[in-house]
């Protein structure tokens, strides 16, 4: 079974190869402020990953714990298949707009080595990381191994942060998507469903909730690990 | 990083719709800002981060605020601040320092959770090296700066700005402002020469001239300080030994601007100045900026040496240009107010004089009296007229008063007329020198406050509150002044007539919901918005009216009234610092809100939108309504209010 599965699965392609050796050895003590982070989001055909594909990709870097606007990726991606109506309506891409957009197999690798060695950051971006990973292993041979951060889980880590040092009445039902998060701390608003501009929107958000849990003592990668992983239930 | 190589780099749309709407980038072609937009970088700041600290920081960014707000302000050698601006979004900061290459020149610190756009220092450069426009829309801030930090002796001096100061900037050569020819010193002379004859000039610099009769360096005040003084060289030496050389020059030909700029960049307060590829004269940033406006007594001499009445007619207009330039430079509003009682004075003063030359001598000795806020010299931009007159009580001939009540009654209707024509509107109670129940004489008017006090109706004594507040004006002011000795001596005595008022003075609520919440007006015009005069200020003015009268005060300027009130120990010092503090706060705010609308071309009101106030105006002003409260609280005690 294990040799069929190798078989299988295509050789590993050089981008991916490259990604691996990056974090290989990854010191999770650095201080946040020293690491590079990309900021990605991607646009579906729909919700189920056994027959969704990837219509866009958007990412934009974070270094020195600032957006660099001009460093970003973005390119719209030519699914096998048309796109079912319904999803059309959600981010207003057409089966016509990607005709002539790259294929996956073309993207995929300049999309790794634009991640580099930055770790991923994505609001709920275990998602996101279900389909680009499931591609890279069909197209590259393995998965990515940048490790990711969800601005989802850092929110609720921050709020809990609130809870604890104020008095304020607590709000128990408060969403938690990406928009309302980001009118709730007032940040500046992108367009909804185009992956750059959700990809910029979850950048302003991760920078908002780090300098924040920075200040309540949150200073290495291991500390934003850890209050990532906790969850509001 | 290496961008070229991403084919998939894209345009950021949201950093390009902000630029193409920011001046001054707007007026870039798109493919400029598209360049542009690629190379800035966005930092979040939250609420309370000092992003730059004066004299410490190195500038090395320019920051465009895309949300939130900062404030900025300077701290002295004895860590006094000095708040010098808000800015919100759109605004910039750390230009002045990247051109000067010098540290920051100001501290910036958030008032809001902020978000920025950043620019590198380098990319910035670039861009106002290529883009004289972007470069001119920087350096005509800075101007405004320059006079506002680097040359604070000039704080005093400057004020009123000639229509639209930027343009005589760019309009006025370097010549036109020259005020005097050369002044040079041999190069070999000692420094204790120069040094007696700058003083001798009244000047702050010479030019050095070798044996051949060139200009070969400058010497300062600067110089003499720094080089001579503080080091203790010998007096003796040469002056070519102490000079700058060779000597900063500018063209006669040359704009203001690009003196005053050239200033900053070098660094000097002086240049040469050149005409002919010849040297004829120094300029400074001190002659620049006395050139730009006149002075307060400049517009004082003006009304004073109009010969015509109509004349004076446009006077008043310019008194709002000139306190703008206060307001700007900082002056506390106690002082701007004082400044406009002190012009709008004069402007009545040389009505009255013109007039009763023109009507011939009164038959008795009249006083002008100034009632409200003229009579407390607190007037904002706009004030109704409330103003009385009082006469010397004739002899009880019924000629004699005939005589008095006519004259009286062409002098005050005439009056109350020119004074409408200089653009002070008629009181809409007409408590005015036009009506003849306010033009009485002497012993009416005694018999007023009497009766205002003695038998004391609610209505009556509340609508005589202004005439409490009565300041002599032009005319035999000894009249005004035994009116005001008479009350001074009653008042204390009259409980009954005390209580009246400090009763009507805790009528006002304090405009804070039991949330600390602003009330506003629920509905008409001025809905949603704060009645700032009303529900903030006339209770600040009614306790100090009930205060100073209990005491025997003589005052009518409501914070002298608090401030006497305290040292005689009668408020709690604590309670006097606070409400000053809130009064002058929410004055100052008034007089922003007035001079904004005004150059909005609308008419000056009261009504502020708390939703425009930055977050520390916003809590400033909360904590200067919470006063009222404590006022309200203390006046009830300290006279017995009963319900």
């Amino acid at each position: 079974m294990k040799r069929l599965w190798k078989w299988l699965r295509p050789d590993k392609h050089p981008a991916i190869e490259r990604n691996r050796r990056r974090f290989a050895e990854f010191d999770r003590d650095r201080p946040i402020e020293n690491c590079e982070f990309v900021s990605l989001d991607t646009e579906l055909t729909g919700f189920n990953h056994r027959k969704e594909e990837i219509v866009s990709i958007g990412a934009v870097r974070i270094r020195d714990l600032q957006i660099v606007i001009g460093d970003n990726f973005f390119s719209y991606v030519r699914p096998t298949k048309s796109i079912p109506k319904d999803s059309t309506l959600v981010h207003r891409i057409t089966t016509s707009q990607i005709k002539t957009a790259p294929p996956l197999q073309e993207v995929l690798p300049e999309f790794v080595d634009f991640c580099g060695d930055a770790l991923l950051v994505g609001h709920y971006i275990a998602l996101d990381m279900a389909f680009v990973n499931k591609a890279c292993r069909n197209i590259l041979g393995a998965r990515m191994e940048n490790p990711c951060f969800d601005s989802m889980r850092l929110a609720y880590a921050y709020q809990e942060v609130q809870r604890r040092s104020y008095y304020d009445a607590i709000e128990t039902r408060m969403s938690y998507n990406l928009t309302e998060l980001s009118k709730r701390y007032r940040l500046p608003l992108f367009a909804k469903h185009d992956a750059l501009e959700d990809a910029l929107q979850a950048a302003y958000l991760f920078l908002f909730l780090v300098k924040r849990l920075q200040a309540a003592g949150c200073v290495t990668l291991r500390d934003l690990d850890t209050v990532g992983s906790g969850s509001p239930f | 990083m290496a961008q070229t190589d991403n084919v998939h780099a894209a345009d950021p749309g949201a950093v390009l719709d902000f630029l193409s709407s920011a001046h001054p980038f707007k007026d870039l072609d798109r493919g400029t800002i598209e360049d542009l937009a690629q190379q800035f970088t966005i930092d979040f700041f939250p609420k309370g981060t000092v992003i730059l600290r004066q004299d410490l920081s190195d500038v090395a960014y320019l920051y465009l605020i895309s949300r939130g707000g900062v404030k900025v302000y300077l701290t002295d050698a004895e860590d006094v601040v000095t708040l010098k601006d808000f800015r919100g979004e759109g605004g910039y900061f750390g230009a002045l320092g990247i051109i000067r290459g010098s540290k920051a020149n100001l501290n910036v610190e958030t008032v809001e959770d902020t978000f920025c756009y950043l620019l590198g220092k380098e990319v910035f450069l670039e861009l106002i090296q290529n883009y004289p426009k972007v470069a001119h829309y920087f350096l005509k801030r800075f101007s405004e700066d320059v006079v506002g930090i680097a040359y604070t002796e000039l704080r005093s001096q400057r004020v009123r700005p000639k229509g639209q100061e930027g343009l005589y900037l760019f309009n006025a050569r370097v010549g036109d402002v020259l005020k005097r020819g050369l002044e040079v010193i041999a190069g070999s002379e000692t420094v204790q020469d120069a040094a007696a004859k700058m003083s001798h000039l009244h000047i702050g610099s010479l030019l050095v001239q070798d044996q051949a009769g060139n200009i070969i360096g400058i010497t300062t005040d600067n110089d003499l300080r720094k080089k001579v003084v503080a080091k203790a060289l010998d007096v003796n030496t040469p002056v070519e030994r102490i000079m700058t050389s060779p000597v900063k020059s500018i063209s006669a030909s040359a704009v203001c601007f690009e003196a005053l700029l050239q200033m900053m960049n070098d660094q000097v307060h002086h240049l040469a100045v050149e005409s002919q590829d010849k040297i004829v004269g120094v300029v400074t940033a001190h002659d620049i900026m006395v050139h730009q406006g006149t002075s307060p007594i400049s517009l004082f001499r003006e009304i004073g040496n109009q010969p015509t009445i109509e004349g004076l007619y446009p006077l008043s207009h310019k008194v709002p240009l000139m306190v703008r330039t206060l307001i700007e430079e900082g002056a506390k509003a106690n002082n701007v107010t004082r400044m406009i009682a002190v012009l709008n004075d004069h402007i009545v003063n040389r009505v009255l004089m013109l007039l009763e030359e023109e009507l011939g001598p009164a038959p008795y000795p009249y006083c002008w009296l100034m009632l409200g806020s003229e009579g407390r010299m607190e007037q904002t931009f706009k004030t109704d007229q409330d103003n009385a007159l009082l006469y010397e009580t004739p002899p009880e001939e019924w000629e004699q008063i005939k005589v008095a009540k006519l004259y009286f009654r062409r002098f005050g209707n005439m009056a109350i007329k020119h004074l409408e024509a200089c653009g002070y509107p008629p009181c809409k109670g007409e408590m005015m020198a036009s009506n003849p129940k306010w033009r009485k004489p002497y012993s009416t008017w005694h018999n007023y406050f009497e009766r205002w006090m003695s038998a004391p109706e609610p209505q009556a004594v509340l609508h005589a509150t202004i005439f409490f507040d009565f300041r002599p004006g032009y005319g035999r002011a000894a009249l005004g002044e035994r009116l005001r000795d008479y009350l001074v001596r009653e008042a204390p005595q009259k409980s009954l007539f005390l209580m009246h008022l400090a009763k009507d003075c805790l009528t006002g609520k304090s405009p804070l919901t039991f949330f600390r919440n602003f009330i506003v007006e629920k509905d008409g015009e001025h809905k949603n918005r704060l009645d700032l005069k009303t529900r903030g200020l006339v209770p600040i003015i009614d306790f100090g009216r009930v205060m100073a009268l209990k005491f025997g005060i003589r005052e009518t300027n409501t914070l002298t009234r608090l401030q006497l009130l305290a040292d005689g120990d009668h408020i709690p010092r604590e309670l006097y610092t606070e409400t000053r503090e809130a009064y002058e706060f929410q004055m100052q705010l008034r007089l922003v809100h007035q001079m904004q609308m005004m150059e909005a071309g609308e008419t000056p009101n009261n009504y502020i939108d708390p939703g425009e106030l930055s977050e520390v105006e916003k809590q400033t002003l909360k904590e200067a309504f919470g006063v009222i409260n404590r006022i309200q609280g203390y006046l009830k005690t300290e006279l017995s209010v009963v319900d």
